[in-house]
């Protein structure tokens, strides 16, 4: 089954109408001057004959996609303001060795390297800006074992992050990092992106499950790192490095015991702010919830209007609840925290019925992105983070952005991570709004970086975000990471254009060529 | 200036310095790497037991001075610190606030939360909490050539670039200097509660194996052997439980009744349980990882699955056996961790066989390392085992960040 293909049809409404037009930006999202940034690694022509013609010859036709109708789906992620830009061949490999063999085969022909998982990537980070072969993980998609024992799991990256938790239910074990996008995103994509998900205030995020990495790096080398190795902790480098450093081939995640006993609520309050007000307040007295999500009036009505979940209509917001632990312990912490939502004058308290209610909570929570189409045409999600206690200032800043730029803001986050999404409303046939939209995300992040906080939570940078970084690092930060970059990709070959500012990584592409 | 903490390898020709912050600690090296000078990082010296010594050391810099508190509220659950600040003060620091950072490391009133990072320290509450890397947020640490850098920041989720501070985990100050620490902190436990129940060698399999059906798991659960002077509770000649629980009274209680009901059922006798000292007691199990016994033992620490540790504890009874060394021990169920000291009765005679014995038990256990014993008994033998898979890009690593080879020389794995 193509992952990639399976997302394209969730996708295609919002994208409706784009025209594609290879090797060039299509769309007036992207950033001003781009273009002149891009180093060309490619060479039309014969060149590209040959590059099919060797990745066939190692891995044979069923591997190898090259027609150009084939390459499509593989020219975008679900980064709702990028352009398209269609790889040069999308390779299938059905084992580590034919990854190896993909990786030797483009640096002969001097092209980049891009891993794709489902292509649910939020910020472009997937997407081939300049062409070269994409290797998607489609048929690497097993858990290679299950040790229940030692609650951990080996797992190709093609595995889709919820097939885990299914595999390890009936053990009793589950694996924590939840992005909205489990049901579809691979467990290869969350590590590229350090994904995290509603369950990471309790939990943590992907770089605390992963034990060790199988990875091919640019010599078409196999590697494999361990958190229990001696010396510098790669394992931990590799996640989040979005695809730069190498192609991870093979995870070792750690499995966590399914807790005894599960609460799920939803407290109705006036406004997001006092909800936040809340989030801070239950964090404060050191009380443990698994779960502290806020949704807006905005996303409220659209999610109800889609999926009948059971959230109050009309509120201002709510605060979804998870606790959860051993018996003994939920009622005490359920009373605790219905004191904290009652002093801050919450509209109603809410406990989920039954495991089928607490089903249709989450289930409408990690799907609020996609109701957002009753309401819009399209929408462009933001991923910022705020110290806790900044999420009202945060709250009323954006909100008073969207205001200046005449756009409808939408908010479902990770309010006890301080992990802010607002999703910008637009349409995307309005110049106005596209431009506005994009100014407008730029200023929420810098204002989240003035907060004190930082321009991505879970989501990565990618391409989009790309020329912001510089906001929240100095040259000598970035010129660090670019060390590390040396070392595992000195050629750039992985995955370019991608996290790094354009005017450092030329710089870096120059040095290290030379 | 004096030494600021007893070293082995330090020697007449090394010089000290103790840095009064991050600028003047990265001048220091600077100098050192434009001078060609060697130099070697120093918390409080707990763990310098781990790694090689250094092949040289002109200049020992101490971190102890960079202790301050930087940021700190509550609230938000994070911290930033000096990486000399002591384990004993951040812990004190939090805990006025109901806080905690779960990080096991002996000698918490010296060790700082620097030197645990950079000697990649883990313990026996890694099974429940993940390792003291999980929760760093962010670093700035002081490059070989001085340059300050920074990655991460104080927000508990974080995907903007490398995770370059990571790699300072476990880097034993051969990839630059940790300078400031910013991590999450959690809400303490409500209480907590040590137990410990003698095993007879003929219960231990079929206690284990009830234990690790409990439904409310011990936030540790190790099986000792010896350590009689360190380690609280008696285990006759065969070992004793010892098991840390965290949590609310109710949990802690239930956990305790499952407890004593499941080792009743195994056959094993009696079950002590402390409560007023029970933190105190936790952390003289966290001490005697590394305490030595004068000049005379050598303890090893093998990594593996928690599924066979309590193989890899019979293997090394055996080679106790082999050698007619006596043995203390520490198999912990819940992460997998084996220690093992050995002890003779003097110098000469550990010293003489420490080289088979290490060799012996490598053959044997994979990942063996050795984390103290006196200069004396462990003479040169390579605190490492083989390299990791990975170590072509340690290397690689090494190079891009200290290409004079300033920074502690030889003391990492395959000599870097």
């Amino acid at each position: 089954m193509d992952g990639a293909a399976e997302c394209a049809p969730l996708l295609r409404g919002r994208r409706g109408g784009r025209r594609l037009d290879r090797g060039r930006f299509t769309s007036d999202l992207a950033f001003p001057g781009e273009e002149e940034h891009i180093p060309r690694f490619r060479h039309f022509g014969t060149m590209l004959q040959g590059l099919a013609d060797d990745l066939i010859d190692v891995l044979g036709p069923d591997a190898v996609k090259t027609a150009p109708a084939d390459l499509v789906v593989y020219g975008y992620d679900a980064d709702t303001a990028q352009a398209e830009h269609l790889p040069d061949a999308v390779v299938i490999p059905r084992d580590v060795r034919e990854v190896c063999a993909t990786v030797r085969i483009a640096k002969k022909h001097g092209l980049p390297i891009v891993p794709r998982g489902a292509g649910t990537g939020l910020c472009g980070g997937t997407i081939p800006v300049q062409g070269g072969v994409v290797v998607t993980f489609n048929r690497m998609n097993r858990i290679l074992e299950l040790d229940v024992r030692n609650r951990r799991a080996r797992v190709q990256p093609g595995l889709i992050n919820l097939d885990l938790s299914l595999a390890g239910g009936p053990h009793g074990l589950f694996y924590a990092p939840d992005p909205s996008s489990q049901k579809a995103s691979t467990i290869g994509g969350n590590v590229a992106t350090n994904a995290g998900g509603p369950h990471c205030l309790s939990y943590g995020t992907t770089t605390n499950h992963v034990l060790g990495i199988e990875f091919v790096d640019d010599d078409g080398e196999v590697v494999r790192t361990s958190i229990d190795d001696p010396g510098y902790d790669l394992t931990g480098a590799l996640v989040g490095s979005e695809g730069t450093l190498g192609i991870v081939t093979a995870i070792d995640v750690r499995l966590m015991r399914s807790p005894e006993a599960v609460r799920v609520f939803v407290a109705a309050f006036e406004t997001v702010e006092v909800a936040s007000e809340v989030v801070s307040a239950i964090i404060g007295a050191g009380i443990v919830a698994t779960a502290l999500e806020i949704i807006d009036k905005v996303m409220i009505d659209a999610i109800e209007a889609h999926y009948h979940a059971g959230y109050p209509v009309g509120a201002g917001a709510v605060l979804l609840v998870e606790i959860a632990g051993y018996a003994e312990e939920m009622n005490a912490n359920e009373a605790a925290i219905a004191e904290i939502v009652r002093s801050h004058g919450a509209l109603s308290w809410t406990a989920a019925r039954d495991p089928a209610q607490r089903e249709a909570l989450w289930a409408a929570r990690k799907g609020a992105a996609g109701a957002v189409g009753r309401i819009s045409p399209n929408y462009y999600i933001q991923d910022a983070c705020v110290p806790r206690t900044r999420l009202p200032d945060a709250l009323r800043a954006i909100e008073e952005i969207a205001r200046d730029h005449r756009l409808i803001v939408g908010n479902v986050f990770h309010a006890g991570d301080g992990n802010l999404h607002p999703l910008l409303m637009f349409d995307r046939r309005e110049a106005r709004q596209v431009q506005a939209v994009l100014d407008a995300g730029t200023e929420i992040l810098r204002t989240c970086i003035e907060m004190g906080g930082t321009i991505s939570g879970e989501h990565g940078i990618g391409y989009e975000k790309r020329e912001t970084l510089s906001l929240c690092y100095s040259a000598d930060d970035l010129a660090t990471m670019g060390r590390v970059r040396d070392v595992l990709d000195p050629a750039r070959r992985f995955n370019p254009n991608k996290i790094f500012p354009s005017g450092a990584m030329c710089g870096e592409v120059k040095t290290s060529l030379a | 200036m004096k030494a600021v903490v007893e070293v082995p390898f330090t020697n007449a020709g090394t010089s000290w310095a103790v840095p009064e912050d991050a600028q003047a600690l990265a001048a220091e090296l600077r100098r050192c790497d434009a001078d060609g000078r060697k130099a070697v990082l120093f918390g409080g010296g707990t763990l310098q037991g781990l790694g090689n010594p250094p092949r040289a050391c002109d200049l020992a810099i101490s971190t102890t001075k960079l202790n301050a508190l930087i940021e700190y509220d509550p609230r938000d659950l994070t911290i930033a610190v000096g990486a000399g600040m002591t384990l004993r003060t951040l812990a004190n620091t939090l805990g006025k606030h109901g806080q905690f950072v779960p990080i096991d490391a002996p000698h918490p009133e010296r060790a700082t939360i620097g030197g645990t990072l950079a000697a990649g320290w883990i313990g026996p509450r890694r099974a429940r909490y993940g390792r003291p890397r999980d929760y760093l947020i962010g670093t700035t640490v002081a490059l070989a050539d001085g340059t300050l850098s920074s990655a991460g920041g104080m927000v508990v989720k974080n995907v903007t670039g490398y995770d370059v501070g990571k790699l300072f985990v476990g880097s034993l100050g051969t990839l630059g200097a940790l300078v400031r620490i910013n991590l999450k902190a959690l809400p303490a436990p409500q209480t907590n509660r040590v137990a410990i129940a003698s095993l007879p060698e003929a219960t231990r399999e079929r206690a284990l194996e009830h234990l690790s059906t409990l439904a409310v798991e011990p936030t540790c659960l190790l099986f000792v052997r010896g350590f009689s002077r360190e380690i609280d509770g008696t285990d006759g000649l065969e070992g004793r439980l010892f098991l840390y629980y965290e949590g609310t009274q109710a949990v802690v209680d239930r956990a305790t009744r499952e407890l004593r009901s499941a080792l009743g059922a195994a056959g094993v006798p009696e079950t002590t349980i402390l409560d007023q000292n029970a933190a105190r007691s936790y952390q003289r199990l966290i001490d005697a990882y590394t305490s030595t016994v004068g000049q005379r033992s050598l303890t090893l620490r093998s990594h593996g699955l928690p599924g066979d540790v309590l193989v890899r504890f019979i293997t090394i009874e055996s080679i106790a056996r082999e050698y007619k060394l006596s043995l203390d021990a520490i198999a912990d169920v819940g992460t997998g961790d084996l220690i093992a000291r050995f002890v003779s009765r003097d110098t000469e005679t550990i010293s003489y066989l420490a080289p088979p014995l290490v060799e012996a038990a490598r053959e044997r256990l994979s990942g063996l390392t050795i984390i103290a014993g006196d200069p004396a008994v462990r003479g040169s033998i390579d605190t490492w085992d083989a390299p990791p898979p990975s170590i072509g890009k340690l290397r690689a690593l090494k190079e891009r960040f200290d290409p004079r080879g300033t920074l502690a020389p030889g003391r990492l794995v395959g000599g870097i």
